[in-house]
């Protein structure tokens, strides 16, 4: 019992009870209690009557200054002197608010923190910007060619096993490529050509890397027939299918064509005599 | 509780134990106090997070006996087939490229293609590696121009229309051994050897199961019965394999002077056989350090600047500053 | 003056100073972490990879022509 006596401070006797007729009632209490007028209550006056007062019909408990002056009730008094029951749902009330404390939270230094703070983010910025690089780059490279498609890409010729003044014909991804030999009488011819006038005004010194070589697509550039070597009106190649004709440094003089036959890319690999296309 | 809160001092408990009946009217009510009864024990118990992570423990549990045993706990169950139907399990090998960051090592795939080369090409094709694939991997450019040129490859049609032979180029892809399945199993017993491009990946236990099946030729046990001409591997499901026993020590003369062990030898050509089924291996641990880097970097990183951002909000205070009348 | 805010008025006061020192320590940061992460995975695997064993093949290739 010691310890209930103990307990006694912390417990709450019940302040407002509900009468039996449901309605709550704190006969202690002065329910139309109001502030006094107050010059700092910026005008908005004096509130309405409570709402959660007993209204006087309930009757009650009605006290003056010389003690109990009557007490009624208009419903039923309780069956049972028991069954009186007692709201209790009033809360601790605290002289102020509780806020957290947050100065943990504030740094030491704040010219150290500006900074590190912008380091940090900074940083953030910096590592985020460098894997956004790489993830687009990686993913660019996976629309180049891929290595089967690169190895396929390149042909090798002997330079050896073509003599001069011949034409010979390779493929190179699904195209023709002509190779021609040209002889010292021939290359005179193509340079001395005035390249100037014609209709894709293109020099030979243009055209061929080495001077007795003439590398080129064989592909008409009218509709894509295959012209016919060592042929035509300017001794070069004529197209069957519209009569163009193009002289032995694959410029078009003649016909419907409007462009000289194209050059692919190819390199000379002296050391080994060979030509590379590609 | 209710006679606690009742309890208003040592006078009055020792009013209601002489009778409880004369209790005085004021203090026979009942309270309806809403101060819960809380134990830390019962919100333990009906908390969500307990009941989360209960549930997570007790699937965590039955998948991680199902991934041990192989079958549901407390449940029974009846197979119809033996358990050596379905193979050996092979062991775990410590190959050189096991670990998170480990490469191939480079020196054995270049054996393991000779024993490919000397051994396995008589039966096994290798149809999705090219001479170039091993340009930088195990070969340089001109061995593997050499070894391309051995071979005769029919290309065409050319002028003619006619299909021609010439000598392989970097671009060609290995010859097999045999024209076409129907050569292969007629040269096998009805058995198709397998293209051995993705053995590695197309096989439970990958390397570490090659390895085992091409080391792990025994005496069938009493009792097994192995039909002519099939061959008694206890890692091989069914335990009958078309394939024979084919490394034996001292079957290859390694060019670098290793000794040419039986595990030598499978060790290199499963090592090789690992190259062709994943050959972005190493790129792919490479890329996989430095993703791990970064992202975690990364992570950290974000996580400090959420902290930065939120900080000025969580510790904001609110305060209600009335103006001041100017009356006064 | 700190070093902190030096670093401020150095790097952190124009925006613009910031960003572009973002980017380009993002690009030099790039170069350096692939070579550092190279560099470190060389090591790690060292006398594995094709580029530790390639020059024993190539002298061998020479010596025969």
């Amino acid at each position: 019992m010691a310890f209930n006596g103990l307990k006694k401070a912390v417990t709450l006797s019940p302040c407002v009870r509900t009468l039996p007729s449901g309605v709550p009632a704190a006969p202690l209490l002065n329910l139309a209690a109001r502030a006094p007028a107050d010059p700092h209550d910026h005008g908005h006056g004096v509130a309405g009557p409570r709402s959660d007062s007993t209204p006087r019909w309930v009757g009650g408990v009605s006290r003056t200054a010389s003690g109990l002056a009557s007490k009624s009730y208009v419903t039923l008094s309780p069956t049972t002197p028991l069954s009186a029951r007692f709201l209790h749902t009033s809360v601790a009330v605290k002289d102020a608010p509780q806020v957290p404390d947050f100065s943990h939270y504030r740094a030491n230094d704040n010219d150290s923190n500006r900074a590190f703070s912008y380091f940090m983010v900074g940083t953030f910025g910096l590592v985020s910007a460098s894997v956004a690089k790489s993830t687009v780059t990686e993913f660019l490279k996976t629309m180049s060619a891929s290595a089967d498609v690169l190895a396929l890409a390149k042909v090798e010729i002997e330079l050896a096993s073509i003599p001069e003044g011949k034409n010979v014909i390779v493929k190179w991804r699904g195209k023709p490529v002509f190779v021609r030999h040209r002889t010292q009488s021939e290359v005179d011819e193509a340079r001395e050509t005035k390249w100037e006038s014609l209709r894709d005004p293109e020099s030979d010194e243009q055209r061929v890397k080495k001077p007795e070589w003439l590398v080129m697509l064989g592909i008409c550039t009218h509709l894509g027939c295959v012209p016919i070597g060592e042929s035509g009106d300017f001794g070069g190649w004529f197209c069957p299918c519209h009569g163009s004709h193009y002289d032995i440094s694959g410029r078009v003089r003649k016909g419907p064509a409007p462009l000289n036959l194209e050059i692919p890319a190819y390199e000379f690999n002296d050391a080994e005599g060979k030509l590379v296309i590609g | 509780m209710l006679a606690r809160q009742l309890s208003k001092g040592p006078a009055l408990s020792a009013l209601r134990r002489k009778n409880p009946l004369s209790i005085p009217r004021a203090f026979a009510v009942r309270n309806a106090s809403t101060a819960s009864s809380s134990s830390a024990f019962e919100s333990f118990l009906n908390s969500r997070l307990t009941l989360a992570s209960v549930s997570l423990f007790t699937a965590g549990s039955v998948a991680w006996y199902t991934h041990l045993y192989g079958s549901l706990p407390f449940l029974g169950q009846v197979h119809a087939s033996h358990a050596s139907e379905e193979g050996l399990h092979p062991p775990d090998y410590p190959w050189p490229h096991a670990g998170l960051i480990d490469t191939f090592d480079h020196a054995s795939i270049r054996r393991g293609y000779q024993v490919y080369r000397e051994v396995c090409a008589a039966c096994h094709s290798l149809d999705r590696i090219a001479w170039r694939n091993f340009v930088g991997v195990s070969h340089t450019v001109d061995e593997a121009r050499a070894m391309a040129e051995e071979v005769e490859y029919q290309d065409g049609p050319d002028d003619q229309g006619e299909m021609f032979m010439r000598p392989g180029k970097i671009a060609d892809y290995l010859p097999g051994p045999y024209p076409n399945e129907e050569a292969a199993r007629a040269g096998n017993a009805g058995a198709l050897p397998p293209d051995l491009s993705l053995i590695v990946k197309a096989r439970h236990g990958g390397a570490n199961y090659v390895y085992a099946l091409i080391t792990g030729y025994v005496d069938p046990p009493a009792g097994v019965e192995v039909r002519e001409g099939m061959n008694y591997n206890p890692f091989f499901p069914g335990g009958a394999i078309g394939m024979a026993r084919v490394l034996f020590d001292g079957l290859v003369e390694y060019e670098d002077g290793t000794p040419a062990t039986t595990s030598q030898m499978a060790k290199d050509v499963v090592t090789f056989l690992h190259w062709a089924a994943e050959p972005e291996h190493d790129d792919r641990k490479k890329n996989g350090i430095k993703a791990v880097i970064l992202f975690s970097t990364l992570t950290l990183l974000s996580l400090y600047v959420k902290r930065f951002k939120w900080t000025p909000i969580k510790n904001r205070k609110i305060l209600y500053d009335p103006p001041v009348d100017k009356k006064h | 003056m700190s070093f902190s805010t030096t670093l401020y008025n150095t790097f952190f006061r124009r925006n613009s100073i910031f960003v572009g020192t973002v980017f380009a320590g993002a690009f030099a940061f790039g170069i350096g972490f692939d070579t550092g992460a190279t560099a470190f995975f060389d090591r790690w695997n060292r006398g594995k990879q094709w580029k530790d064993i390639r020059h024993k093949y190539v002298e061998a290739a020479e010596e025969e022509e």
